[in-house]
């Protein structure tokens, strides 16, 4: 999620008058998160190198940044494209919209012909000193299954559920239709859900 | 009346605050006062979306922050 201090007018003020700390805290602050986004697409040395490129460029249009959007929804779309750019030197052209690969929703098969839960949802102990969802565990398998989402899937979840964005931004971003949108981050958490829901009950990832 | 498994498709709208018909919101409405695992379905994808959303989010290292403003401040050098 964006950082409340990092996106008030104020702040912004500074940033574009070329105030140093304002700007490394921005980068001690978002520097992970751009790179989440760009190990979505590239390799991690690549996506290192994206989110580099990506903070010069930001740096240089920082004085026209006009705030129509937050900064990390801006910072962000400037590190996809330089990914993107990446991506097409070596060949590769990007594509997020769905495609059937990967399409099956995690969860279709826990439904009958009918369309009425054949294997509901376990109950999942959300609260007490044992919450589930806080279990380390249950983080590590959180990222390895996120990680091995196809690219449009965990993206779309990434700019989503993890760095907040509205989905006006992500079609924006992604060059996707926002029903689109809707879809990958529908199938994305239908993944993480089946993954929690069988985690609670084997206490396996 | 809508089956389990469109609520479990259309459970995100919910979740996202997605703005529904009258008409959509009441069918989504009166399937969730019938059938509690679809209630314990949309309970548990809220909980789930939240936690990923208000994770931690780690800072970057202070070199790591030294390295990008190096890189900056190089290619404007450069480019100046
Ligand atoms: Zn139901």
């Amino acid at each position: 999620m964006a950082n409340p201090d990092l996106e008030t007018p104020e702040f912004i003020e500074r940033l574009r008058a070329g105030d140093r700390a304002a700007f490394a805290l921005v980068v001690k602050h978002y520097h992970p998160r751009l790179l989440g986004a760009a190990r979505t697409m590239l390799q991690p040395a690549d996506a290192e190198e994206a989110v580099q490129d990506g903070w010069i460029a930001a740096h240089r249009a920082l004085p026209k940044f006009e705030g129509r959007s937050a900064l990390l929804t801006w910072l962000t779309r400037i590190v996809i494209n330089q990914a993107r750019m990446q991506l097409r030197k070596g060949g590769r052209e990007v594509q997020f919209d769905p495609t059937e690969e990967g399409a099956a929703d995690a969860l279709a098969h826990r439904f009958n012909a009918n369309g009425h839960w054949q294997e509901p949802p376990r109950a999942w102990a959300l609260s007490g000193p044992d919450a589930l969802l806080t279990r380390d565990e249950l983080q590590h398998c959180l990222e390895s299954h996120i990680t091995a989402m196809p690219d449009n899937q965990r993206l779309a979840l990434q700019l989503r559920d993890i760095q907040g964005l509205d989905f006006n931004d992500i079609c924006n971003i992604m060059d996707v239709s926002a029903s689109n949108v809707r879809v990958l981050v529908h199938r994305a958490r239908a993944r993480l859900f089946e993954m929690v829901d069988r985690f609670q009950e084997t206490g396996e990832c | 009346m809508l089956k389990c498994q469109e609520v479990e498709l259309r459970a995100d709208a919910l979740v996202d605050g997605t703005p529904l018909s009258r008409r959509e919101r009441l069918s989504l409405n009166m399937h969730l006062l019938m059938c509690r695992h679809c209630r314990r379905y949309v309970r548990q994808l809220r909980a789930l979306t939240a936690h990923l959303r208000h994770r931690e989010s780690p800072t970057a290292h202070d070199d790591q922050v030294q390295a990008v403003l190096d890189c900056v401040h190089h290619s404007k050098q450069t480019t100046d």
